[in-house]
């Protein structure tokens, strides 16, 4: 079993996936749609680029495709469904903890700055 | 926008199969779905930014599933490491032998001389004397420029000014002053000799290479216009080559370049006024071909310039008909005509091209054996949805990767052996460079091979593997397994290729080792670590002619007086050397009968109680004493020879020869004496002579050759008592004469047989590595075939056993089928070795008796296929056993 802090830093596209994962399962369009929608249109994750990091997460395991299907008045039967793997969720919360540490570390920078 | 979309399916199709068995419906979607959101957003170039996304993903993905592929192929060769390193090691040994063997010829004939300008302009035309290349050079609408040179001269060259440094030997060109500019040599220092500059009388001036520069002078920044002392006389260094220009024929390498204009005290080769003597024909012309003037119409012109001289000197030869002249390329790194070229070069085509084609017969062997052996695999991974095109390609990806590896291999193993060959000294009497460096056009066409041979071997058996019907590999069935097996299938017609052409490998390996042995045994009567050989060339020394002959004639008392000495002889060459025998001499019959004549003669001058030296018997008269070296020659004087026992027959046949008279153009001999044949290894025999029965004359050492020493200086053989360090003394003796005068290449008479049967001893070592070689992968490619045959039989044989059938009886069949693809192999195997045995021994006058004394061996000729059979009996064996092994029950039960 691969450990999370191997895949840290995680790349961008990465990143937004997971995070788009984070809250249920979702389709390609969807992960699309969330992060241009969650970046206010700067961050878009053109299709190819979509799939082929899909594909990678899924070899790498922290994805995986879902048979679960939502409502079926919202389920579109044509696609496919991922949703983040255990290892994937707990790939995502180290890389938010980075993320975090780093923010930390840049507030404490700045308050002793504005402190001399 | 709807071009773009257009643009995008098109590309969404191009993805590789894998990513679009999963992907492929949804990209399309998801474009369709954010075409016209995007053409709003960010108009034409979000639909560019769009399609772009695509165009760069394609590759990615491309190359993501090669590496997979790879990884997936490194690994599945890694588990049959067997299979790989055979695999690999057969492939490289077979290409890098063949690699050498090419690119020795190749280098040969294509390499351009380093440092010359416009090489395809240069030609050569071999013996002629200085006269005729200054009147050559008057043909301005033929050439562009000409000169005259000799090779391989040897200088005694000190760079301390005093007169008493020690002299060392080096090897250089006489050169006519146009040589350089000819040539369009750019000095790296200083200037080119110009016949402007370099006037006869005026002060000695040399040349230099890069090469001499850099390893005698330490890269001396101040060389052009320092002194050294050539054979003993002062020159000026006027300028230094660039670099690797080691002469014209840098094969045979220059280091020293003295102009013709130097006085005969600095070159003894231009003693007695060569360079205005007609007859003198001890040039080679260099010319540059004038612009748009071919070869052809070049040496058509010179053919007349030459006929007309010839008409004009009262040449012998002017009555002779044919060309008098041939045009040798003069730019590439040895002067080979361009008539040898297809023979030279088909002759190593028809070797490499054997080897190569059994390593790849070999190859396609064990890629069908091992492609069957994963017909399951392959089934499985194709009912679970994997697709043909995909399994292919990773089939496809291992075979590429082993042959790339294979050729690569083979790369390092030819870097590897010239490596090895450059350490070896040659049985030549001056420094040969033969450049055996693999050539890279050779590297590449290997390297395509290579791939060829990865691709087409990989290709047909991934074909096959892939196509099965899979209900019926995964049952194991029946289907098409015991209707027999085709009797001229691609595997038997592979299997008895291979065993043909290793057969023939083994046997004309074995024709080469066993023809060297016996034409190149060296008999020496005494024992030859008791013999010391050691050069002089006091002429080169800057001695005249008088002081060495007086020296010579004193030489022998003088170091008799070295304790243990036994013995002192003098001659030109060392002795048991290879005899070029190029004479043809007559020995008139008298009384009306028809004069003898006899071709393919050697010339051998030698001193007093040479033979006794020796220890070879004198089986009819006398041989030379030191009235013989002292006599005044002049031209009509008879002069005394001692001819071997070979010349005696083809002379005088059972008569007697001693008191006879032999002539040959300007000169008549006397016989004095006969002596027994000594070993003449590596000697050129004219056709119809007995191996190592060459003819030789044998001439007295008198002042003329004093005068004019060879180019490895006089030898000088001292034998001495064993157990006694004899050399001391010897150079004690030297010394008390002259303490400045160089001896050079002082070693045993055992030392010269291993250095003359190294050279030999390497070709035979390469040889039986050949044959070898051959035998082993035929060895390999049977086992794998009968492996093969027995795993496709499996059924079958379990049905026989289920019946009654023993092990032994099942053996026996199995045996058989291989068996007889054994003998069908060997046969042919046989009958090419043969012809081509016999092809090669009439295209090769060094190899031919070779050839002739090997190629008769019954050892060789019922030994090489019993061998072969024995071994490949054996591989078939161990495989077969197997099926002794074969459970019925299981057998039957896999249905």
């Amino acid at each position: 079993m691969p450990k999370a802090e191997d895949f840290l830093p995680l790349k961008t596209n990465w990143f937004h996936i997971l995070l788009s994962l984070a809250a249920g399962e979702q389709h390609g369009y969807g992960i699309m749609q969330e992060v241009s929608e969650r970046s206010g249109g700067k961050i878009r994750l053109w299709p190819a680029t979509l799939y082929g990091s899909i594909k990678r997460l899924i070899t790498a395991g922290l994805i995986e495709e879902s048979d679960e299907r939502p409502a079926p008045e919202l389920d579109d039967a044509r696609r496919r469904y991922y949703r983040l793997t255990r290892l994937g969720k707990r790939v995502l919360d180290a890389e938010t903890e980075r993320l975090e540490e780093l923010v930390r570390i840049v507030q404490v920078k700045r308050a002793i700055e504005s402190a001399r | 926008m709807r071009f773009a979309m257009r643009l995008y399916r098109a590309l969404a199709r191009a993805f590789p199969h894998e990513f679009k068995m999963i992907y492929g419906a949804d990209l399309v979607q998801l474009g369709e779905d954010i075409v016209q959101d995007i053409a709003k957003e960010h108009g034409v170039s979000g639909l560019f930014r769009l399609v772009a996304d695509l165009a760069i993903r394609v590759p990615i993905e491309y190359l993501s599933e090669m590496r997979r592929d790879l990884i997936y192929a490194v690994r599945s060769l890694a588990k049959s490491r067997g299979f790989a390193a055979v695999g690999i090691v057969s492939l490289g040994l077979g290409m890098g032998v063949a690699a050498v063997g090419v690119s020795e010829s190749l280098n040969l004939i294509l390499r351009d001389t380093p440092g010359a300008r416009d090489a395809d302009k240069l030609v050569m035309v071999p013996s002629v004397s200085y006269p005729y290349v200054e009147r050559y050079r008057d043909q301005h609408d033929l050439f562009a420029g000409a000169a005259a040179f000799q090779a391989s001269v040897p200088y005694n060259v000190s760079l301390g000014d005093r007169a008493g440094t020690k002299a060392e030997r080096v090897f250089g060109h006489l050169v006519s002053p146009e040589y350089l500019s000819v040539l369009g040599v750019t000095p790296a220092r200083g200037r080119v000799f110009s016949p402007d500059a370099d006037k006869p009388g005026s002060a000695p001036v040399v040349f230099i290479s890069d090469r001499f520069w850099r390893e005698h002078m330490n890269s001396d920044p101040f060389a052009v216009g320092r002194t050294m002392r050539v054979n003993g006389q002062t020159a000026a260094i006027v300028g230094i080559g660039p670099k690797d220009f080691l002469g014209v024929m840098p094969v045979i390498p220059a280091d020293i370049f003295v102009p013709t204009t130097a006085p005969a005290s600095e070159a003894p080769e231009l003693a007695g006024d060569v360079i205005h003597q007609r007859e003198a024909k001890s040039f080679i012309a260099l010319l540059r071909l004038g612009p748009g003037v071919t070869l052809k119409s070049a040496e058509a012109g010179l053919d007349t310039i030459t006929r007309h001289l010839d008409e004009e000197t009262l040449d012998p030869a002017r009555h002779a008909k044919g060309r008098r002249v041939m045009l040798l390329p003069g730019g590439k790194i040895l002067p080979i005509p361009r008539a040898l070229y297809p023979m030279m070069f088909g002759f190593m085509v028809l070797l490499n091209g054997l080897i190569i084609a059994i390593v790849c017969m070999n190859l396609a062997n064990m890629q069908l054996a091992r492609a069957t052996a994963r017909r399951r695999e392959v089934a499985i991974r194709l009912s679970v949805g994997a697709s043909r095109f995909r399994l292919i390609r990773q089939l496809l990806t291992e075979s590429v990767l082993l042959a790339v590896t294979g050729g690569a291999a083979g790369i390092v193993f030819a870097f590897w052996v010239a490596s090895a060959f450059h350490k070896m000294k040659l049985p030549f009497g001056f420094p040969v460079n033969f450049d055996l460096t693999p050539d890279w056009r050779v590297m590449v066409v290997v390297f395509a091979i290579a791939l060829a041979a990865g691709i087409g071997f990989g290709l047909a058996p991934a074909l096959a593997a892939t196509k099965t019907d899979l209900a019926s590999t995964l049952k194991e069935g029946l289907a098409g397994q015991t209707l027999g097996h085709r009797r001229f299938g691609m595997r038997n017609l592979l299997m008895v290729g291979q065993v043909a052409g290793s057969l023939a490998l083994l046997l004309i390996a074995g024709f080469m080792v066993l023809g060297f042995q016996k034409t190149n045994q060296i008999e020496i009567a005494f024992d030859p670590s008791t013999m010391y050989l050691l050069s002089l060339d006091p002429v080169r020394d800057g001695y005249s002619a008088e002081k060495a002959t007086s020296l010579f004639d004193h030489l022998a008392e003088q170091f008799q007086r070295a304790p243990g000495v036994r013995q002192v002889a003098l001659g030109q060459f060392a002795p048991f050397g290879p005899q070029g025998a190029v004479f043809t001499l007559t020995a008139p019959a008298g009384g009306g009968a028809p004069d003898q004549v006899v071709s393919g003669i050697a010339k051998n001058t030698v001193g007093p109680n040479y033979f006794a030296a020796l220890s070879a018997p004198i089986l009819d008269g006398r041989e030379f004493d030191i009235r013989d070296q002292r006599m005044e020659v002049s031209k009509d004087r008879v002069l005394p020879v001692v001819i071997n026992q070979t010349a005696a027959r083809a002379f005088f046949g059972v008569g007697e020869p001693v008191g006879r008279r032999i002539l040959d153009a300007a000169k008549s001999y006397e016989v004095i004496g006969v002596v027994k044949d000594l070993s003449a290894p590596l000697s050129q025999t004219a056709p119809g002579q007995g191996v190592n029965a060459v003819p030789v004359v044998y001439l007295p050492l008198t002042k003329a050759d004093f005068a004019h020493p060879p180019a490895n200086g006089m030898v000088v053989m001292v034998r001495f008592d064993r157990g006694v360090d004899v050399m001391e003394g010897v150079r004690k003796e030297l010394a008390a004469i002259d303490p400045n005068l160089a001896v050079f290449d002082v070693h045993t008479l055992a030392g010269q047989v291993a250095d003359t049967l190294a050279y030999l001893h390497l070709s035979e070592y390469s040889y039986v590595g050949i044959g070898a070689f051959g035998l082993v992968l035929a060895a390999i490619g049977l086992a794998g075939v009968t492996a093969y045959s027995v795993a496709r039989r499996r059924k079958e044989i379990g049905i026989r056993m289920a019946l009654g059938a023993r092990g032994g009886q099942v053996l026996r069949l199995v045996m058989r089928e291989s068996g007889s693809l054994v003998i069908a192999g060997s046969v042919l195997g046989l009958m090419a070795a043969v012809v081509l045995s016999r092809l090669m021994a009439a295209f090769s006058s060094l190899l031919g008796p070779a050839f002739q004394a090997g190629a008769r061996d019954p050892r060789l000729l019922i030994g090489a296929p019993l061998l072969l059979a024995a071994l490949a009996m054996l591989a078939c064996y161990v495989p077969a056993r197997r099926s002794t092994q074969v459970d019925p029950l299981r057998a039957l039960r896999e249905e």
